[in-house]
């Protein structure tokens, strides 16, 4: 299993397991971690799950896709290089350990 | 979610404004034609993009949009005599000809130049079909005269109205590349407006109350695509273009005529609503001509005398819950134009997006947004044409399409979205 880190604005660190081929939204939510919420649900359309994904894993998770990248323009208050709307991450075993910060306006 | 500072950029229309910049490059709808309906005619006022300007055609036929106010002490040339080749201010007789130059100022000696240095701003005003149009921009950078087709096509074949809207343009703009409400809000109309019933594509509409939605490029700006199931290994699409900023075509139904809109912003708190419906390849009947005017299909009833809907905020638009108990009018509000204004002027002026909710069907609204924002941004920035400016990206036509399921909606139907003139338009 997967585990992904969510790290908040206060910088405490949230270790979850996640399914292989869940999304890193939907395993945020499941597991009630503060301040992503996924309000439509996985679709790339809200911009409610907004993360910035910490630089080594960057390669791993790839780039946006582009309604994802529009969202990330129009949607989010801190657009990083990082950024990334984490309905669109797959959780797979080479992503183990990924390690993401929850913007602090979203908690 | 939007943004704020991007909710005002793309709301904010006003002179010196990213978006109001972006708007000052296009031709777009100032007035009617049937406004100014002969030499001489009283002239109008008008308000568009945040400046105030009268609409006045001369004694020659020369059409113009001058400033409102008089350079001599701001009187409203709406009060103005148009008289011979010019329209003069009552209050001091100072005379302006339609490129806002001030001809003659009687107090002055006849050998005076004064007059001559003075001009008022003002914009062209050309008759293109029905409508009037203008370029606000800068005269160095004027683009060709647009090419839509519903203004292209014979006289018989073509009607356009308009409507005051009380809210800003985007949120009216959002309401037409958004096919997902049609079936709910519209869904009376559906089955009953003599310019909407008895097409076979209505049933798909009805029948599928979960669209998906598909958006591609094109050259001026979008073809949203709606997709709902049809018979076996089929899919009923519905394809809206939006040319940028402002201009956006609702799919056909049958062999009704195609219609469509300009939402032209008035300030940042009101809008123009113009509707078209046309036939690329007859008249339109008497009957379907006078169903626009009494304000059915795309079209709206208005106090006579102004392009004010009779229903409107200050009478809850009629609103019947009667008929929005038994279904006849969805909302309870009467008439497809009304039942979008009325939801559009309920969220305020300017909606706060930063409070919305956006779902996959919204995924137009996401692209036009993110598009606008790019385009006006780069304008600003380093000076590039906006997609839409030049006339080629005008050819397009709304469609309504059966497609195979395997098929990409653009590449199956890239032709029944080009202008083909003489064609039918593909519709079911």
């Amino acid at each position: 299993m997967p585990k992904v880190i969510y790290v908040s604005a206060s910088g405490a660190e949230q270790a979850v397991d996640a399914l292989d081929g869940e999304s890193v939204m939907a395993t945020a939510v499941k597991n009630g971690v503060p301040g992503i919420i996924g309000e439509c649900g996985g679709n790339a359309s809200c911009a409610t799950c907004h993360v910035w994904v910490r630089d080594e894993f960057l390669s791993l998770v790839g780039e946006p896709g582009e309604m994802e990248d529009d969202l990330l323009d129009l949607g989010v208050g801190d657009r990083r290089a990082g950024s990334r709307l984490s309905c669109q991450i797959t959780c797979t075993p080479e992503l183990d350990g990924l390690t993401v910060d929850v913007p602090p306006e979203q908690a | 979610m939007l943004r704020r500072e991007i909710n005002e950029l793309l709301t904010q229309t006003g002179p010196g404004t990213p978006m109001g910049e972006l708007f000052r490059q296009y031709w777009f709808p100032a007035c009617l034609a049937e406004e100014l309906p002969e030499d001489g005619a009283p002239p109008v006022r008008l308000k568009l993009l945040g400046e105030r300007m009268v609409a006045f055609r001369d004694s020659y036929g020369r059409y113009g949009l001058i400033d409102e106010f008089c350079a001599h002490r701001g009187a409203s040339l709406w009060f103005g005599r148009n008289e011979d080749g010019g329209l003069r201010c009552p209050y001091h007789g100072w005379k302006y000809d339609t490129t806002g130059q001030c001809t003659e100022v009687p107090s002055e000696a006849d050998n005076s130049s004064f007059a001559e240095n003075v001009k008022l701003t003002a914009y062209p005003l050309v008759k293109i079909g029905d409508i009037l149009w203008t370029y606000m921009g800068d005269p160095a950078k004027q683009p060709p005269l647009p090419e839509y087709e519903f203004a292209l096509v014979p006289p018989e074949q073509t009607y356009t109205s308009k409507r005051w809207q009380q809210s800003n343009w985007l949120q009216a703009f959002e309401g037409g590349i958004d096919s997902s409400h049609v079936t709910f809000l519209h869904s009376g109309g559906l089955k009953s407006d003599p310019l909407f019933k008895g097409a076979k594509g209505n049933q798909y509409n009805l029948n599928d109350t979960k669209p998906f939605f598909e958006v591609a490029d094109s050259d001026g700006g979008l073809f949203v695509g709606a997709r709902r199931n049809a018979e076996e290994g089929q899919y009923y699409w519905r394809i809206t273009p939006w040319v940028m900023p402002n201009f956006t075509m609702v799919p056909p139904r049958g062999d009704h005529p195609i219609h469509g809109h300009f939402w032209v912003p008035i300030d940042d708190e009101n809008c123009w609503a113009y509707s078209f419906d046309y036939h690329p390849v007859r008249a339109l009947t008497p009957e379907e001509r006078q169903a626009m005017i009494d304000g059915h299909g795309v079209h709206s009833k208005n106090i006579p005398g102004t392009y004010r809907p009779v229903a409107n905020m200050d009478n809850d638009y009629l609103m019947n819950r009667e008929k929005q108990k038994s279904g006849e009018w969805y909302s309870g509000v009467e008439g497809i134009a009304i039942q979008d204004s009325s939801l559009q002027e309920s969220m305020g002026p300017i909606v706060d997006r930063t409070k919305e909710r956006l779902v996959p069907a919204d995924s137009g609204i996401i692209k036009a947004r993110q598009k606008l924002r790019k385009a006006a941004l780069a304008l600003r920035d380093h000076g590039t044409t906006p997609p839409g400016v030049d006339p080629k990206h005008h050819h397009v036509r709304s469609a309504a399409v059966v497609l195979p399921q395997a098929e990409a909606f653009l590449d199956a139907a890239r032709e029944d979205v080009t202008v083909r003139p003489g064609m039918p338009v593909s519709s079911v």
